[in-house]
C-alpha cells in the first residue's frame, strides 16, 4: 500500500520554519518536496547548533535546526539571480502540484514568481505564501521573527506572570503555528483540486494563524469591552492550577484542578490538612477565591517530592499533573518511547553523525505504511537527481552550472556559529546543565528502540 | 467565488471542549457538511468563560460561539441502545467521524474503529486525546497545562528564576485540533482516490512535542539542555517598555550586527562609544547599556518606533492589546475580524478566515446550533424519521 501523499511533489522555497517544518510533514507523509537553497544566502539554521559545536570541515552539513525542519525532503541548490537558475526553478514548478515558500512578498515580485506569473508556466498549481503579516496590505513586506508575530497576534499580550511585563517563548513558537495552519490550508486547497482540478494561491499571515486561536482575547474584549491581565499559569476556569517547586534543581510540577472529585482526591493525595480542614477551600468560588493561600499550601508539600512520582500518584487518583520536562526527560519519557514517537534517522556517510532521534509527528495512521526516514539533504545531495533524472538534462550541464556558479555544494562565503563553551553557557544561565556522556546516553536509546 | 472547498464532505462529529471541535469547526467554515453530536447534558464548553455580557448560560459561552460555527447540531445518548443505532446510520452516511473521549469510551460503547469499519469500510476515524490511545500515559488526566509541561515547551518558558510558564489560554488543544483537522484531510485525500478508511491516533502531548525546534537535538547534538533563558539588560532583543506600550527590538542580527547602524537608527549619540562597539565589549558593560536603552526607549512611542524600524528594514515587532490588535491597519485592510448575529441578540465580532484562498470562498459561515437545534431537521432529512418517532425518541430521553 502506498503513503496517503505518494505521487504529489512540491516545490519548496522555504527557509527556517514556517513553511520547511509544513513540508517536512507533507514529506513524512509521502509527497515529494523539493527544497531549494541558495548557496550565496546561506540559510542561518545550516550554520547553527552543530553537531558537537564542531565548525570545521563541512559545519553547513551539521546543523541541528536545519536538520529538524527538513527531514524526507530533496534538496537541490540555484542561484536565482542567474536567468538559469530562475528558468530551471520555473521548469521545476511546471511539472510540480504545489509551490511553497515563505520569503517577503517584495522577493517573490522580484523574481516573478506570484500566483498570476505561476499559473502560466502550470495552470492548476497550488501556491502557498506563508509571512509574518499577509501578502498584501500595508505591512505586508514587514520581516517578522515568531515573536513578533506573537506579539501582533495579542498572544503575548495575554501571556505573562501577574503583575509583570509580557512574556513570549523563547521558540519560533507562532512560526509553528502558521505551520500547522499551513498543512490544513494545502490539504483543502488539494482536496478542491481533487474534486475540480482547479487550482489557486493560499495566504498565510503566522500573525492571523495565531489570532485564530486565542478567540476569547478579541471577543472578551468586543462583546463585554474586557482586556485580559497576564496572570501567570492561572485559568479562568480551572482553579487551583499552578506549577509548583519540586525536590532538586529546577524541577517542577503543574497541578489543574478542575471540579471538587478532583479536590478532594488532591487533598488526599498531599496529605495536608490545611488544605483538607478549611472550609474556605470546599467549593470553587472559594478555591478562586483563595487561590494564593493554596498554592503556598500546594508548595509546602509538593517541595518534598519528586516530580515524576508525585505526577504518578497524582494521576493514578484521577488528578490531571504533569512533571515539567526537560529537554532531555522529554526525549527519554517512557510513554513517548512507547508511542515510538521519537524516529531514528541515519544521516549521509559524509556528515559523520550516527543516526539520532528526531520527534515525529502528532499523529498515527493505522493502514497506510510510514516511510522509513531519510535526514535532512546535505547541500546540493539530489542536484543530479533533480535536474538529470526528474528534468532530463545532461549531466554535462550540471557541471557546467556548476562552474558558473549557477547550483553547488556548499555556501560560497561559510561562516559557523562557534557557541561559547557548555561550561560557559551553563555559567550564563543559558543551560540548566551539560551531559558529556550524551553520545552514549542517546546510541543506548537508539538501540533500546531497535 | 464558486463552493467552498471542502464542499461534499461529510463529518460526524463526536467532540467536546476544544481541540476536536477546533478541527471541526475549520473543516466546516471551510465547507464540509459538519453535524455535531452533544450528550444530552451538552457540550460542557458551553459552560466556560467568557460569556456573552457575562451571563452564565448554555447558550452563551463565546469560546463555544466561535469553535462551533457552520455545524448541525443534534443531541444523542449513545449509552441507549436507539442511541447507538442512530449513530451507526449517520456514521453510514459519513466520510469521517471525529471524537475526542478518553481512549476507553468509544471501545466501551462498541463504536470503536474495528466496529464501525465493518459497517463502513472506507470510513476515516479520527480519535483526539490526550496522550494517544496507547501508551503508559493512556488515561492520564490533562488539561492545557498539563500538556505543556509533558510536551517540553513549560520548562524554557518563562523567567529564568521563576516557575515556568505557559501561554494564556489553550494553545496546546488549538495546537491539536489544526493538526487533526490536518490529518483528516491526509487521510480523505487519499481515501478518495483509494477507498481506504483509516483510523487517525492524534495526541495532543505530542503536538506540543512535535513543535519545539531544537529542545531535545540540543541533547543529542550537544548533550546541552537548555532553560530559561536569563533576559540580560543589554540584551539588544530584550522586550523594552515604549511610552505607551511594549516593542520588541530587532536590529537585523542575523546578518551580523552593524552597530553604527543601531547607533544612528536609535539617534543616541552616548551610544557612539567604543565600550558598546563590539558584543564583548556589550557583554562587559552589559549594566550600564541596558539603563541607556531603558531610558532611550521609554520616550519613544510603539507605532512610530515599529515603522521607522521598518524603512530601515530592522524587524522590530510589537506587543498589541486587544483595542490594537482590532485597530490594526493591517488587519483592517485583511478583513481580519467578521461579525455574526448572536442567537440572543446582538452581534459578535471574532476572528474570520485563518488563511486566504484565491478561488473558493470562507465566508457565509452559520452560527453555532443551539443545543440539540437540527435533531428534527437532522434525522428525518437524512434519515427518513417520521414526526411520531421523533416524538418517541424525545420522551425516551435518547434526544
Amino acid at each position: 500500500m502506498s503513503s496517503p501523499l505518494e505521487g504529489l511533489r512540491i516545490v519548496e522555497m522555504g527557509q527556517l520554519i514556517a513553511i520547511p517544518a509544513a513540508m517536512k510533514m507533507l514529506a513524512d507523509m509521502g509527497a515529494q518536496v523539493i527544497r531549494l537553497e541558495s548557496c550565496r544566502r546561506l540559510e542561518s539554521y545550516r550554520t547553527d547548533s552543530l553537531f558537537q559545536n564542531d565548525v570545521t570541515g563541512d559545519f553547513w552539513n551539521r546543523g541541528a535546526n536545519f536538520y529538524e525542519q527538513n527531514r524526507n525532503k530533496l534538496g537541490i541548490t540555484l542561484d536565482l539571480n542567474h536567468p538559469t537558475g530562475l528558468a530551471l526553478l520555473r521548469e521545476l514548478i511546471s511539472v510540480s502540484d504545489i509551490f511553497a515558500e515563505n520569503f517577503t512578498p517584495r522577493v517573490i515580485k522580484n523574481f516573478q514568481l506570484e500566483y498570476d506569473d505561476l499559473r502560466q508556466l502550470n495552470p492548476d498549481i497550488i501556491m502557498v505564501s506563508s509571512t509574518g503579516y499577509g501578502f498584501d496590505g500595508p505591512w505586508a513586506n514587514f520581516g517578522a521573527t515568531g515573536p513578533a508575530t506573537e506579539g501582533a497576534s495579542g498572544l503575548a499580550y495575554s501571556t505573562g506572570y501577574k503583575n509583570g511585563p509580557p512574556v513570549m517563548s523563547e521558540i519560533p513558537y507562532t512560526d509553528y503555528t502558521g505551520a500547522e495552519h499551513t498543512i490544513f490550508a494545502i490539504m483543502t486547497a488539494l482536496m478542491h483540486r481533487q474534486a475540480t482540478g482547479i487550482g489557486q494561491f493560499v495566504d498565510v499571515s503566522q500573525t492571523e494563524t495565531s489570532t485564530a486561536t486565542i478567540p476569547e482575547f478579541l471577543m472578551d474584549y468586543t462583546v463585554n469591552n474586557r482586556v485580559i491581565s497576564r496572570n501567570g499559569n492561572r485559568d479562568p476556569n480551572i482553579s487551583p492550577q499552578g506549577c509548583y517547586p519540586c525536590k532538586g534543581d529546577d524541577r517542577w510540577i503543574v497541578i489543574s484542578i478542575f471540579n471538587d472529585e478532583e479536590w478532594e482526591a488532591l487533598c488526599k493525595e498531599l496529605n495536608s490538612p490545611e488544605l483538607t480542614s478549611d472550609p474556605r477551600f470546599s467549593n470553587v468560588e472559594g478555591r478562586f477565591k483563595y487561590h494564593d493561600e493554596i498554592n503556598v499550601l500546594i508548595a509546602e508539600v509538593t517541595t518534598q517530592w519528586d516530580n515524576q512520582e508525585l505526577m504518578e500518584v497524582l494521576q493514578t487518583s484521577g488528578i490531571p499533573a504533569g512533571a515539567v520536562l526537560d529537554g532531555q526527560e522529554l526525549l527519554f519519557n517512557k510513554h513517548l518511547q512507547t508511542r515510538n514517537f521519537y524516529e531514528i534517522v541515519p544521516h549521509h556517510p559524509t556528515t559523520g553523525m550516527p543516526p539520532l532521534p528526531y520527534a515525529s509527528r502528532p499523529w498515527k495512521f493505522s493502514e497506510t505504511p510510514q516511510i522509513t526516514p531519510k535526514s535532512a539533504p546535505i547541500m546540493g545531495e539530489h542536484n543530479k537527481s533533480v535536474f538529470v533524472d526528474l528534468l532530463g538534462y545532461k549531466e554535462s550541464a550540471l557541471s557546467k552550472w556548476e562552474s558558473e556558479g549557477i547550483i553547488g555544494y556548499g555556501p560560497t562565503t561559510p561562516v559557523g556559529v562557534r557557541r561559547p563553551s557548555l561550561e560557559e553557557q551553563v555559567r550564563q544561565g543559558r543551560l540548566q546543565r551539560f551531559e558529556p556522556d550524551f553520545i552514549n546516553q542517546v546510541s543506548k536509546f537508539h538501540r533500546v528502540n531497535e | 467565488m464558486g463552493v467552498k472547498a471542502l464542499s461534499g464532505v461529510k463529518v460526524l462529529d463526536l467532540t467536546h471542549y476544544i481541540a476536536g471541535p477546533y478541527c471541526s469547526k475549520l473543516l466546516a467554515d471551510f465547507g464540509a457538511d459538519v453535524i455535531k453530536i452533544e450528550q444530552p447534558g451538552g457540550d460542557p464548553t458551553r459552560n466556560m468563560a467568557p460569556f456573552y455580557h457575562d451571563e452564565k448560560h448554555i447558550e452563551n459561552s463565546l469560546l463555544f460561539f466561535y469553535l462551533n460555527t457552520s455545524k448541525q447540531g443534534i443531541t444523542l445518548d449513545l449509552k441507549s441502545s436507539e442511541g447507538k443505532g442512530i449513530f451507526r446510520e449517520l456514521v453510514m452516511k459519513s466520510d469521517v467521524v471525529i471524537e475526542n473521549f478518553s481512549p476507553r469510551v468509544m471501545p466501551s460503547l462498541g463504536l470503536d474503529f474495528d466496529s464501525l469499519k465493518e459497517i463502513h469500510p472506507s470510513l476515516i476515524m479520527v480519535s483526539i486525546s490526550n496522550f494517544g490511545q496507547t501508551g503508559p500515559y493512556r488515561d492520564y488526566k490533562a488539561t492545557d497545562i498539563v500538556e505543556y509541561a509533558l510536551g517540553g515547551l513549560m520548562y524554557i518558558f518563562g523567567g529564568y528564576d521563576r516557575e515556568p510558564l505557559k501561554h494564556a489560554y489553550n494553545q496546546a488543544q488549538f495546537k491539536a485540533g489544526t493538526n487533526a483537522a490536518s490529518a483528516t484531510l491526509i487521510a480523505l485525500y487519499h481515501g478518495r482516490k483509494t477507498n481506504q478508511g483509516q483510523h487517525i491516533d492524534l495526541s495532543i502531548q505530542e503536538s506540543v512535542a512535535s513543535a519545539l525546534r531544537d529542545v531535545t537535538s540540543n541533547f543529542t547534538y550537544t548533550g546541552a539542555v537548555r532553560r530559561r533563558q536569563p533576559n540580560h539588560s543589554g540584551d539588544l532583543t530584550r522586550l523594552r517598555a515604549v511610552s505607551d506600550g511594549y516593542i520588541l527590538p530587532n536590529p537585523g542580527m542575523s546578518a551580523g550586527l552593524d552597530w553604527n547602524k543601531v547607533v544612528e537608527f536609535l539617534e543616541s549619540p552616548s551610544l557612539d562609544d567604543d565600550k558598546f562597539r563590539t558584543g564583548t565589549a556589550r557583554l562587559e558593560n552589559a549594566e550600564e547599556l541596558g539603563s541607556i536603552l531603558d531610558k532611550l526607549f521609554s520616550s519613544k512611542t510603539k507605532t512610530d518606533m515599529f515603522y521607522a524600524a521598518h524603512q530601515k528594514r530592522f524587524i522590530y515587532g510589537v506587543i498589541d492589546s486587544p483595542a490594537e490588535v482590532l485597530a490594526n491597519p493591517q488587519n483592517q485592510y485583511r478583513n481580519r475580524f467578521v461579525e455574526m448575529d448572536h442567537s440572543l441578540g446582538g452581534q459578535i465580532t471574532f476572528p474570520g478566515a485563518p488563511f486566504k484562498m484565491s478561488s473558493t470562498p470562507w465566508d457565509g459561515l452559520t452560527p453555532p446550533p443551539l443545543l440539540g437545534q437540527h435533531n428534527k431537521s437532522v434525522l428525518s432529512e437524512m434519515l427518513g424519521y417520521t414526526e411520531d418517532r421523533l416524538k418517541e425518541l424525545i420522551s425516551d430521553g435518547v434526544i
